[in-house]
């Protein structure tokens, strides 16, 4: 015997991977278990909630609704107790019920030919006596079903047409063969009469065997085997023995030659149904040709666990080829030369001894592969539970420390970077691991980028971005940088603000499931599909690490500032096209500037937006960062401390600077100061002026809202400092709050009426609308 | 909105309920609250949120073209529905939340059922949680764990007088109730809970339609949970159902005024097509058996019009005409049933609510509605051709119906299933038969050696074993009916063709595998005593009598008296009983001019015709009862009549 692992052919062609989409469903049903495909009709077995049914569809088509006629018959089988969950007991694995269609042996239409040992052709004889005068006088091919509970009955396929209205009697339809009181797991057919055999090979083709022997075996190794005989009268009667094989039987195939092979966790076996037939029992009077052996003999060919078996062919010099599949997953080809099959434990000689040596170490063999088969599983569940140990010192070290510098960190940075002919914003995440503990396998870095659409509602998560990146190894002391765009997208835009959210996840999955999957499954691999289960997906620890808001003034780039080397190479935006620039540079000199931006910036004034800071309280804020420069200059830092362009703008003292929003339109940034006058009765008050311009509304209300961010968090510090504000005036005050309070007022009118008018009127309103904002963006309030 | 919940904390504040074990809920997180609190208005509205969410997701579902994507809607809401349940179960039952409950748990059970086209345990199951959940905030919890189901609700329904805000869900859970137990029969049970809804004393009325019919669900709240069917809608197809049922069951004991009431209730309520077909049906079959043919057929017409399954009220067509004497339109029927149950049944596939059909009886072939499958309709057809005299058309559909069965290409075509019809061999001689009466014995003949042929390898080995018969050295093996049979009808159809030699050797060979046969039975005639056995004698010698008949008058043919005398004589011996050999006897032995024995052969005919003829209970198969047609003297009474007077005047002299 020898044994060829398929590894060797590992470099081969690749096999190409065929997508399978919903649109290909034939038949939705989830309680469908089992079905065969019988020249165009689908025969089914669906597990009802009390009994089995036997489903039968014309020619199904894919996207087709079943419902329209496609069903052709339907039976119920039996009654059935499904598997009782007793609550103390592990539930009972869950077998399925075998199909197998016989193919009557005159069918003047070859039926089409199946897959594997889904279907066989019978002996008239044989199939008459089985299947009744009815199933041979309409050719029909039938369906034998082997039940988990051991029944095995079978159907006349042709005679199974039934109307929708009423599913067909048991009684007049199903006919119980046998119960063999297990689990049935395998029905097969095999041809015992050899001496035929032989002289069927070489008038027929070799395919159109027709067997004369139904056998059938349960989970516990109970064998049926039932053959078509006279009795001495001449009668056909049918010959039927049970046969104990060793079990639990996993899978069985029938081979030529009367041989059935059957795998067991511990073992693949052989049985020869043929021998012992009619040479030894010739003397017996009325055995027939070929009558069945009264007792089987299992030899053992040494490899164990095999799920699926397939008989492949009989080699040239009278060895058979199989082809297996072990619960390793290792695909195995067989070949069995005849004197190891017909090598019987009972008879040891000389010339066999050697063969025998060879099986014990071929034993030994697979007793070694599966001591390192749990050897492995053991260092398995040791990583990880080594993982876990980790993974819960690293969130341990992490939620312990609420306040100063965390043990792990990341830290979000933007820039501009060029990439493929356009401008992109790209976010850079650097994660630092500064604990004493290690991240490894299993924690993945989430960032989640938000647009500003949903920045405001994190709830709704359905427009944001997730990437999930492995974290493979990070030592302590080690980081790692990942880059990401942020925009703008395929349309251009960049929905300003953007927040960007990291955080560490650990899948338990990915650690655990592995170490969790039964390492016993050689003793019931039925066990395997539960496994599964024990952990629900994506099931795990999430640690949050840190957010970061991208807004307009990180955004901003300043083209007119030198050194011109670290500025964006194009002036005219992000998405400026190689043939705009090309007629940009063309241009005469002197010439109007065309395109809707400069028609815009002629005649549309800029929008403009302010805010007053007192600059006390800027001073406070700033702290030592303006010495040495005016109080202006040290706020327009302030405010670009985020952006790249920071460095141009402390080195020239700027106090007020053009830029360019992501989308191209200009942006100025113009801070002074000045003296308040009529607000403190104490004097006049000196504050810092910060006002906006840009031609476009939009990006000035970015802008505009991005310094009020910064405004918020800097007065909610100051506030948690105690500096007390100066006196007040307070009339003056509630003056201007009146003011805008009725400015607010206006606003919720006017929004009110542009939901109900029409269009005409609506546009007048708009108008309106806008000029309050515009009011409301230049407060004469102060910031103190 | 539901009102405060302090008033129930008192209660609530109990311990876990019992049996709840909850680590078996994956409710989503909102689950995790103390156990302790009650839910606040957030979790009620959420959970509401969600009822309505899966239920909107159903109907999403049933109007969903595609089979595949309504499958995993419907499959989902089911999923979502069971967690919800299990979630709301997980805190202790409180009034203002149990309405939901009350209302998701019918929910699932309605998608559930009518998902998987009937109910089943767990249905009841889930009900009697549902009650148990109500008795809870009653605290009534002690000894309700051994009640069943009637005593659940009766404590529930007197507790629920007491809790109004109840009350619509309470009855929309009994409306399911109700179709559960109409569904598995338990009428009694029903009858006794629509009294304690209606709130009427115990045996105030014993008509189960009057209660369901009187009994007036409150209505739900405008602001209720959504539901897919409410219990209106339930009740009015409860009463379709019912009454269907009630009359279908009183047409099939016989009880036929009331069976005719029933119906007339049935038609009156909101009944969908598919059902209007049948009740139509079946009030034409109640007015045929009582008598009133033209109003049956009124009732069939309209069935027809209906138009959505037309096999039922055609076959019971085909009986009224046959019934009726009129031939023609009788095979007309069965024609244009043929062709109806040709026509694959374009079914919508079911709607994902309570529908009349689920709470239908499953379908009993023995019902009067049941109309077959076209395989069966055509037998019917070509039978009753035979048996009307219109050989030629009979033959013609025996040969459309082998060929179609035959044929490989046909999987729609299936045979007449075994118990109630033939079986596929008898319909071989039936279609042989068929084409002997039409005068067509080359084709009779073909189609018996067909039959031969097939079913070559399940005969006992005839060849081999037919020698030592002959020299007597082993008994011949027992050999199914049929095979004599054919040979009977092989030697007919010689017969027809006037080959006398072929025709007697089939006889013969008729002959002998039927003699043989009766030393096997009757070692075991002990254990064969059922009625199949005895009918199969019956046949067995039936077939005897023909076959020695039908070679004895082959004798008489080739003008070999001797033999025929023997062969009547012997048939006469088989079968004391039959006429028709102690005729051809009769006649016999006046050819040869043995008066003496004729007179008192005739002597004993005069005697047996006088006894009481015995009522066959049941009937011979049909090829037999045409060949017997075929042996039948045709001027039996005349001749004997002139035998009567010519043999007895000499007496009178």
């Amino acid at each position: 015997m020898t044994q060829d692992d398929g590894d060797s052919e590992d470099g081969e062609l690749p096999f190409p991977v065929i997508p399978v989409d919903p649109g290909t469903c034939v038949l939705p049903n989830a309680a469908l278990c089992t079905f065969t495909v019988l020249d165009g009709v689908l025969v089914t077995l669906v597990e009802g909630p009390a009994q089995w049914k036997m489903q039968l569809f014309e020619r199904p088509c894919p996207g087709q609704d079943p419902w329209l006629g496609g069903q052709i018959g339907e039976v119920e089988l039996s009654t059935y107790t499904p598997p009782a969950g007793v609550p103390g007991k592990p539930a009972a694995p869950h077998f399925l019920p075998v199909l197998c269609c016989v193919s009557p042996p005159c069918s003047r239409v070859p039926h089409g030919h199946l897959w594997g040992s889904g279907s066989f052709t019978l002996e008239e004889t044989l199939f008459g006596l089985l299947f009744g005068a009815d199933a041979t006088l309409l050719e029909s091919p039938v369906i034998l079903c082997g039940l988990p509970d051991g029944q095995l009955c079978c159907v006349i396929l042709k005679a199974l047409v039934t109307s929708r209205l009423s599913p067909g009697d048991p009684k007049a339809f199903v006919k119980i063969l046998h119960h063999l009181e297990e689990p049935v797991i395998f029905i097969g057919a095999l041809r015992t009469d050899l001496r035929a055999e032989e002289a069927a090979e070489e008038t027929l083709s070799g395919e159109d065997v027709r067997s004369d022997c139904l056998v059938a075996l349960g989970h516990h190794g109970r064998t049926l085997a039932i053959k078509a005989s006279w009795d001495q009268s001449g009668k056909l009667v049918p010959e039927l023995r049970e046969y104990c094989l060793p079990g639990p039987v996993l899978c069985a195939a029938c081979g030529g030659g009367g041989r059935i092979y059957h795998s067991t966790p511990s073992d693949l076996c052989v049985v020869d149904l043929a021998r012992g037939g009619a040479p030894l029992d010739a003397e017996q009077p009325n055995g027939g040709p070929g009558g069945l052996p009264p007792l089987l003999c299992p030899a053992n060919l040494n490899i164990c666990s095999v799920l699926t078996l397939s008989v492949l062919s009989r080699a040239p010099e009278g060895g058979t080829e199989l082809l297996a599949l072990s619960t390793k997953g290792r695909l195995m080809t067989c070949s069995l030369h005849p004197h190891t099959e017909m090598s019987s434990p009972a008879q040891m000689t000389m010339a066999n001894a050697g063969e025998k040596i060879k099986e014990l170490l071929s034993g030994i063999g697979n007793i070694s592969e599966r001591v390192s088969f749990l050897k492995k599983a053991v260092d398995q569940r040791n990583k990880a539970l080594t993982s876990l140990n980790e993974a819960m010192n690293v969130s341990c070290a992490l939620l312990s420390s609420r306040e100063g510098p965390r043990p792990i960190s990341c830290t979000i940075t933007t820039a501009w970077s060029h990439l493929q002919m356009q401008d992109v914003l790209t976010a850079t995440c650097l994660l630092e691991n500064s604990s004493d503990f290690s991240l490894d396998q299993g924690w993945t870095l989430c960032i989640q980028v938000f647009s500003s659409s949903s920045a405001l509602d994190l709830d709704s998560a359905c427009s944001a971005i997730t990437y999930t990146i492995p974290v493979d190894r990070l030592s302590p002391g080690a980081r790692r940088e990942v880059t990401l765009p942020l925009g703008p997208g395929e349309n251009g835009m960049l929905d300003l603000p953007v927040t960007v959210s990291c955080m560490l996840f650990y899948s338990l999955r990915e650690v655990v499931g592995g170490a969790l999957a039964p390492s016993d499954s050689l003793e019931d691999p039925f066990l395997d599909e539960f496994s599964p289960d024990v952990l629900p997906e994506q099931e795990g620890v999430c640690l949050p690490l840190s957010k970061h808001t991208v807004d307009m003034l990180q955004c901003l780039r300043f083209p007119g500032l030198a050194p011109p080397h670290m500025q964006a190479p194009s002036p005219l935006g992000p998405t400026s096209d190689p043939v705009d620039t090309f007629l940009e540079t063309c241009r005469e000199p002197g010439s109007q500037p065309v395109g809707p931006a400069s028609l815009r910036a002629e005649y549309l004034p800029p929008s403009v937006a302010s805010i007053k800071v007192s600059a006390e309280l800027l001073r406070a804020t700033l702290e030592d960062g303006h010495l040495g420069t005016s109080l202006c200059c040290a706020t327009l830092q302030w405010l670009l401390a985020e952006n790249a362009a920071v460095d141009v703008v402390r080195a020239q003292a700027l106090s007020s600077i053009q830029g360019v929003a992501p989308d191209g339109a200009d942006i100025r940034l113009i801070i002074r100061e000045v003296a308040m006058t009529d607000l403190c009765p104490a004097g006049p008050i000196q504050t810092v002026e910060i006002q906006v311009e840009s031609s476009s509304l939009a990006d000035m209300c970015r802008a505009h809202h991005a310094i009020i961010r910064r405004m918020q968090t800097m007065v909610t510090e100051q506030a948690a400092q105690g500096s007390s504000p100066p006196d007040l005036r307070v009339q003056y005050l509630r003056q201007i709050h009146a003011n805008h309070e009725t400015l607010l007022r206006e606003v919720q009118t006017l929004r009110d009426r542009l939901c109900t008018e029409d269009e005409a009127s609506s546009c007048a309103t708009a108008q309106r609308l806008l000029q309050v904002y515009k009011q409301l963006r230049n407060p004469s309030l102060v910031l103190l | 909105m539901h009102g405060p919940l302090s008033d129930s904390v008192g209660a609530s504040a109990a311990p876990l309920p019992p049996s709840e074990d909850p680590c078996r809920c994956p409710g989503p997180a909102s689950a995790t609250m103390s156990r302790q609190t009650l839910p606040d208005s957030g979790c009620l509205d959420l959970w509401r949120e969600q009822n309505d969410r899966f239920v909107r997701q159903a109907k999403m579902a049933q109007d969903s073209g595609l089979s595949l994507r309504r499958q995993q809607l419907a499959q989902d809401a089911l999923e979502g529905l069971k967690g919800l349940i299990c979630t709301l179960q997980g805190i202790p039952a409180a009034v203002p939340v149990l309405s939901l409950e009350l209302t998701v748990i019918c929910n699932f059970i309605i998608l559930k059922a009518s998902l998987a086209q009937g109910f089943t345990e767990d249905q009841a199951q889930d009900i009697q949680r549902g009650l148990e959940r109500v008795l809870e905030t009653q605290e009534q919890l002690g000894p309700t764990l051994q009640w069943g189901l009637r005593e659940l609700w009766d404590s529930v329904l007197r507790a629920s007088s007491c809790l109004p805000e109840l009350l619509p869900a309470v009855h929309h859970l009994a409306s399911l109730q109700a179709a559960l137990w109409l569904s598995t029969d338990h009428l009694g049970d029903l009858a006794l809970l629509l009294q304690a809804l209606n709130g009427s004393q115990t045996g105030a009325s014993e008509d189960l339609l009057l209660l369901l019919k009187t009994w007036n669900p409150p209505s739900e709240e405008l602001d209720a949970p959504l539901i897919l069917q409410d219990a209106r809608g339930l009740k009015d197809v409860l009463v379709t159902a019912f009454a269907y049922r009630q009359g279908l069951q009183e047409l099939i004991t016989g009880n036929l005024p009331k069976a005719l009431r029933s119906l007339h209730e049935a038609t009156s309520t909101l009944c969908p097509r598919s059902v209007l077909v049948q009740v139509y049906t079946a009030l034409g079959t109640c007015l045929r058996k009582m008598g009133n043919p033209q109003r049956a057929l009124l009732y069939l017409l309209a069935a027809l019009k209906v138009g959505s399954a037309c096999g039922p009220p055609l076959l019971e067509a085909s009986r009224l005409y046959q019934q009726l004497g009129d031939t023609a339109a009788e095979l007309e029927s069965l024609e244009l049933l043929v062709e109806a149950l040709g026509v694959p049944l374009n079914s919508k596939a079911p709607q994902l609510l309570i529908e009349v059909e689920l709470l239908l009886p499953p379908p009993d072939p023995d019902s009067p509605l049941h109309c077959g499958t076209q395989g069966q309709a055509k037998h019917l057809l070509a039978s009753r051709c035979l048996q009307t005299g219109r050989a030629e058309d009979a033959a013609e559909h025996y040969l459309d119906l082998l060929a179609l069965l035959l044929d490989d290409s046909e999987p729609r075509f299936s045979p007449p299933p075994c118990p109630p019809g033939p079986c596929m061999p008898e319909l071989f001689l039936e279609a042989a038969a068929a084409l002997i009466q039409a005068g067509r014995a080359q084709d009779a003949l073909t189609i018996c050696e067909e039959l031969l042929g097939r079913t070559s390898s399940l005969l006992p080995k005839m060849s081999q074993l037919w020698e030592d018969a002959r020299k007597g050295t082993k008994e011949l093996p027992q050999c199914p009916l049929w095979v004599s049979a054919t040979h009977l009808l092989q030697g007919q159809a010689w017969v027809q063709l006037r080959a006398q030699k072929e025709a007697v050797s089939e006889f013969s060979r008729c002959l002998e595998l039927l003699f043989r046969v009766t030393l096997e039975d009757k070692e075991q005639g002990a254990s064969s005593s059922c009625e199949h056995g005895c009918k199969s004698d019956v046949v067995r010698q039936q077939l005897r009598s023909a076959a020695l008949i039908s070679r004895g008058l082959e004798w008489v043919a080739s003008g070999q008296d001797t033999k025929a005398l023997q062969d009547f004589l012997l048939s006469v011996q088989v079968c004391p009983g039959n006429q028709d050999a102690s005729f051809h006897l009769l006649q016999t032995l006046r050819r040869l001019d043995r008066k003496d024995e004729a007179t008192a052969l005739w002597w004993k005919m005069e005697a047996q015709t006088k006894l009481p003829q015995e009522a066959a209970t049941w009937s011979l198969p049909l090829y037999l009862e045409t060949y017997l047609n075929w042996i039948h003297p045709s001027e039996r009474e005349t001749l004997l009549e002139e035998f009567q007077t010519s043999l007895l005047e000499p007496c009178d002299l």
